[in-house]
């Protein structure tokens, strides 16, 4: 292909995808006053083709960390891969759409027949996921502006003691159920409430949530990636699919020949020591207590779903409608309240206050559904967790944990072989 | 360029860039809370003087100055909203700076480490890591397990009417209700006194052959409400003592210390006394034996539908808990500020309890409770508006709500048999009205009310009676086609309510002093001053006048044209709420105790 015939085709491109862009459902009104619109606080609708564009661009980033990671083993192919997404999905596209918010968008067209998910979000949700199945995770490498934007600002990071990463890591399995239950029943969408980096992408948000977001990014510099290890709801699905990887990053091209070198090398703690030769327990200790926690298995997940079914009565102060009843049961003078918005929308609907509550108690028994399935799963994540501390795997070599590894390739520059 | 030169100078930027986006971060702080201390859109001077066009519509140069005012303040709004733009941008390139050169530093700065060794082995790792996650796990499912009992489901609760669902009584509740054998009928045998003849013939032509049911001779044989029964100020129970002293304890039977404040007045059913009182933080019913000074029971007014969270503003002089019980002898009932009504049984088992919203009363909703058979009768006039309620006593329901065009309202309610109705008479700005005791219905209305409405009506001679301060005294025959029978403003009541006994009326002033009317006439025929105010309204007793001052001196009269006073015992303390009286006993609730006294 010719210099000029790419010139051009890059130049039609730029021109379509500017009218594009422009393309809005309603036009804004025109004010002959010379008066600016401001721009709003939330990312512009975005032309279907556009949207269409970011999915290519999306699996694009996924190619290219995936090559980079697996192919050439680049590290600082990964680095500036990261830099682009922070840019593209982060700042030009102030992090929506976003993998991870995709959750919701997803659980809530599997509960709510009339909600019609768009090609975008479920593009964004699968993605990611089919790549983690087959190639690990290169979506938190190079594709996720989230974990973009923290993996640049490790500076000095620690080594976190095993106990406290597994203990922590049931964070996300609770906020994934959190976030789902609150999506299905039509509550909120608390990923993308409480992004603590969405503030920085659009340069504008609550004061608390830039606290949160700069909180984070300061914790990050020495405990690395704290928001992607800890909290990140989807980094729970992207683990899971990782683990079955058939083609995932390797420390070594070829035989580790076990310099340690790597062993500091990842400030995730995501490489995965040799075992020791020899078993210090009796292996019969072992037994009881996988016996043991696999029998609790079933008492976790009871155990879970009980006590997430009983606790419908705060969890469900999420929805609009429990809220605004049980304000106007507990306050009913607020109804001459005119500075309340919300009471005021729902007065001019002319709605009473007998079906404003008749649908809050239609709700609460979703949560008290719901509930039962998110403790049960985060009861069965518990259990699971505990019996995989007494399953033991053979290790040979030093590599990464499948997991918890963000395939971002810095253990590669470490070893010393290269062929 | 050599290395060490370049990691310097990594190191003097990252300096550099830290310390400019730091300033840049505070600059922004700044504005920010300068921003929310002083909102340029919100000025308080702006709103003044917006105020003052509303006086003045065509001041010209009035409104120059707001438009001027306006156009000052949205360029310092929107130059805020350009240095908050500007700030972010600034504040964006030095972090991106700091963190490039801090990189570039420390990945310089970096060589190649020892490889880790492990403090731990991965199997020690692991039972630690059990231990944290059996922790870890145990004490979310706790948390929240707790958490659930810790909020109230109020949306369960709730029901179209507002009543509290007969199912979330436990079953220790549902047995009291049932096990309850006192009724009114039980005190049918108890000792009823001989009809006054100095209250007028109010009673003797209400109760029984009124309604066909029982209730006013029972109601009589006790003091089952604000004022005595049918909230009218006349006691029908005699050997009253005359004579006592609080700070020596002459005749003075037993005190018992109130634990919370309170202005409503006690109540008395047989040998049981109820009174209540509150603060911000609970509000509690007592039950006293009205013999011995026992405490009874005691229970807090809680865990109802709709109450709200923080009880409404009120004024230290009203309180929380001014409105006076009412009692059926099955039931005990009491109301609060908080809008909060409640039932308990004679033993103290909650029966039910509804909130009725809370009452927009800048001072606190002080309007007493008044029973009659099933229907407690419920005065409910706000600044939002105001209105009549006939709550089913066995339930708690609205038996009917009778919506009144008048402004706020302090009085009390008291019921009059008025033409051979059975009416509940009100009195709130601008009307005095009776309402039909079974159905709410409006029977009648005067305007010749103003101002704040304190002291309750009153009924004797066939007229009804009401006064407030800066407006009026009138006598009301609501069958006349010209009602008001006579009227007088001299000496006006601003909260004791006035009573009629013997032909005579009297009213106690908040200044001190004290008046007596001819009822029928309005004729002026003695008047006493007291050092103090009369806050609790006078009663009549025993053939005599009995007039509380706030200062704890009771002032003792017989019911006559001519003064005769008879006493002027000392209780110690200061008095605000009415007296309760039952045969040879007097009731008082100071400040801090409430008293019983009797001849010893």
């Amino acid at each position: 292909m010719g210099q000029r015939v790419k010139i051009l085709l890059f130049g039609i491109f730029i021109i379509l995808s500017q009218v594009m862009a422009a393309q809005q459902r309603f036009p804004k009104p025109e004010f002959e006053t010379g008066y600016v619109q401001p721009s709003p606080t939330t990312p512009e609708p975005r032309g279907l083709a556009m949207e269409y564009m970011d999915v290519l661009v999306l699996l694009a980033v996924l190619s290219l960390a995936t090559w980079f990671a697996l192919r050439s083993r680049s590290r600082r192919g990964i680095l500036w891969l990261s830099v682009f997404t922070l840019v593209y999905f982060g700042f030009y596209r102030k992090g929506c759409i976003c993998s991870i918010g995709a959750i919701q968008n997803v659980a809530l067209s599997l509960s709510d027949a009339a909600y019609s998910i768009s090609i975008t979000a479920l593009a964004f949700f699968l993605l990611p996921l089919l790549f983690a199945l087959f190639f690990g995770r290169t979506f938190c490498a190079g594709a996720c502006p989230l974990g973009a934007i923290q993996d640049l600002l490790i500076i000095k990071p620690i080594s976190l003691p095993p106990w406290l990463r597994k203990t922590a890591g049931i964070i996300p399995v609770i906020y994934l159920g959190l976030a789902v239950l609150f999506a299905v029943t039509g509550s909120e969408f608390i990923i993308c409430r409480y992004d603590p980096f969405v503030g920085i992408f659009r340069l504008d948000a609550p004061y608390h949530m830039v606290v949160l977001g700069i909180s984070f990014l300061l914790l990050g510099m020495f405990v690395a990636r704290p928001y992607c290890r800890f909290f990140c709801p989807y980094g729970v699905l992207l683990n899971w699919m990782s683990r079955f990887s058939k083609w995932h990053l390797r420390i070594t091209p070829s035989d580790c020949i076990r310099c340690k070198l790597c062993t500091s090398s990842c400030p995730f703690d995501a490489i995965d020591h040799p075992t020791e030769e020899k078993n210090p327990d009796p292996a019969r200790r072992n037994y009881r207590k996988f016996i043991i926690y696999f029998l609790l298995i079933p008492l976790w997940v009871l155990m879970g779903g009980f006590i997430a079914s009983k606790s419908y009565n705060y969890l469900s102060r999420v929805h609009q409608d429990v809220y605004l009843s049980e304000l106007l049961i507990n306050h009913p003078e607020l109804v001459n309240d005119p500075d309340n918005l919300d009471i005021q929308i729902f007065l001019s609907s002319g709605k009473t206050l007998d079906s404003l509550v008749e649908e809050a108690r239609i709700i609460q028994q979703k949560f008290r559904t719901g509930g039962w399935i998110m403790g049960g799963f985060i009861g069965l994540v518990i259990g699971i967790t505990l019996l995989n501390q007494v399953v033991f795997r053979k290790r040979e070599d030093y590599q990464p944990d499948r997991g918890d590894c963000f395939s971002c390739g810095r253990c590669m520059d470490y070893c010393p072989v290269k062929n | 360029m050599n290395e060490d030169y370049k990691i310097k100078l990594a190191a003097n930027t990252a300096i550099v860039a830290s310390i400019f986006s730091f300033i840049i971060a505070m600059l922004l702080l700044l504005n920010y809370y300068q921003l929310k201390a002083n909102d340029p859109l919100e000025l308080e001077s702006m709103e003044l003087l917006i105020e003052r066009l509303k006086d003045e519509p065509n001041n010209e140069d009035l409104k120059q100055e707001i438009r001027s005012l306006d156009l000052l303040a949205r360029k310092a709004f929107f130059t805020s909203q350009w240095q908050v733009k500007t700030g972010r941008y600034l504040l964006l390139l030095g972090s991106i700076v700091w963190v490039f050169a801090l990189r570039y530093y420390f990945t310089s700065k970096a060589g190649i480490t020892e490889p880790d060794v492990a403090q731990v082995s991965d199997r020690t790792a692991r039972t630690i890591s059990q231990r944290w996650i059996l922790m870890a796990g145990g004490a979310i499912l706790l948390t929240a397990f707790l958490a659930s009992f810790a909020v109230n489901d109020h949306i369960r609760l709730y029901q179209a009417s507002g009543v509290v669902d007969d199912s979330e009584r436990t079953a220790d509740e549902s047995i009291e209700v049932i096990a309850i054998t006192e009724s009114p009928d039980a005190d049918q045998d108890t000792q009823v006194a001989e009809e006054p003849t100095t209250a007028g013939d109010l009673p003797a032509a209400m109760g029984e052959e009124a309604s066909g049911e029982t209730g006013a001779v029972t109601a009589r044989a006790n003091h089952n409400g604000f004022r005595g029964p049918f909230g009218n100020g006349v006691s029908y129970h005699k050997n009253i003592p005359v004579d006592w002293d609080g700070p020596s304890g002459r005749n003075i039977i037993w005190k018992a210390e109130m634990s919370k404040p309170g202005y409503n007045s006690p109540v008395l059913w047989k040998d049981k006394l109820f009174i209540a009182g509150g603060d911000k933080s609970i509000r509690i019913v007592y039950c006293f034996d009205a013999s011995s000074g026992a405490l009874l029971w005691q229970q807090e007014v809680k865990d109802i539908p709709g109450s709200p969270t923080a009880p409404p503003r009120v004024t230290e002089d009203t309180g929380l808990s001014a409105p006076t019980l009412a009692t059926d002898g099955t039931r005990v009932y009491a109301i609060f500020a908080t809008g909060d009504i409640i039932a308990f049984t004679m033993t103290g088992t909650r029966v039910w309890a509804r909130n009725l919203g809370v009452p927009d009363n800048h001072y606190g909703h002080s309007s007493s409770l008044i029973v009659w058979n099933n229907h407690l009768l419920v005065q409910y006039d706000s600044n939002k508006g105001g209105r009549l309620l006939s709550l089913d006593t066995a339930t708690g329901n609205t038996q009917w709500e009778t919506a009144r065009q008048v402004g706020i309202s302090w009085a009390s309610p008291i019921i009059a048999n008025i033409g051979g109705d059975l009416q509940v008479v009100l009195s709130a700005e601008p009307l005095v009205a009776g309402y039909r005791i079974d159905t709410g219905e409006e029977l009648w209305s005067v305007d010749c009310m103003m101002g704040e409405v304190g002291p309750s009506p009153a009924y004797g001679e066939g007229l009804i009676y009401a006064a407030n301060e800066y407006a009026r005294l009138v006598a009301i025959n609501p069958a006349a086609a010209e009602p008001v029978v006579w009227e007088d403003d001299e000496y006006l009541p601003e909260v004791a309510s006035p009573v009629v006994s013997g032909g005579l009326l009297f009213i106690g002033t908040s200044y001190g002093v004290l008046v007596c009317y001819d009822a029928r006439s309005g004729e002026k025929y003695w008047e006493e001053e007291a050092d103090h105010g009369f806050y609790a309204s006078p009663m009549v007793a025993d053939g005599k006048l009995f007039a509380m001052d706030t200062d704890g001196v009771m002032h003792i009269y017989s019911i006559s044209k001519e003064v005769k006073k008879l006493g002027t015992p000392v209780l110690g303390e200061k008095v605000f709420a009415s007296p309760a009286f039952s045969e040879g006993r007097l009731y008082l609730r100071g400040e801090k105790f409430l008293y019983c006294i009797g001849n010893e």
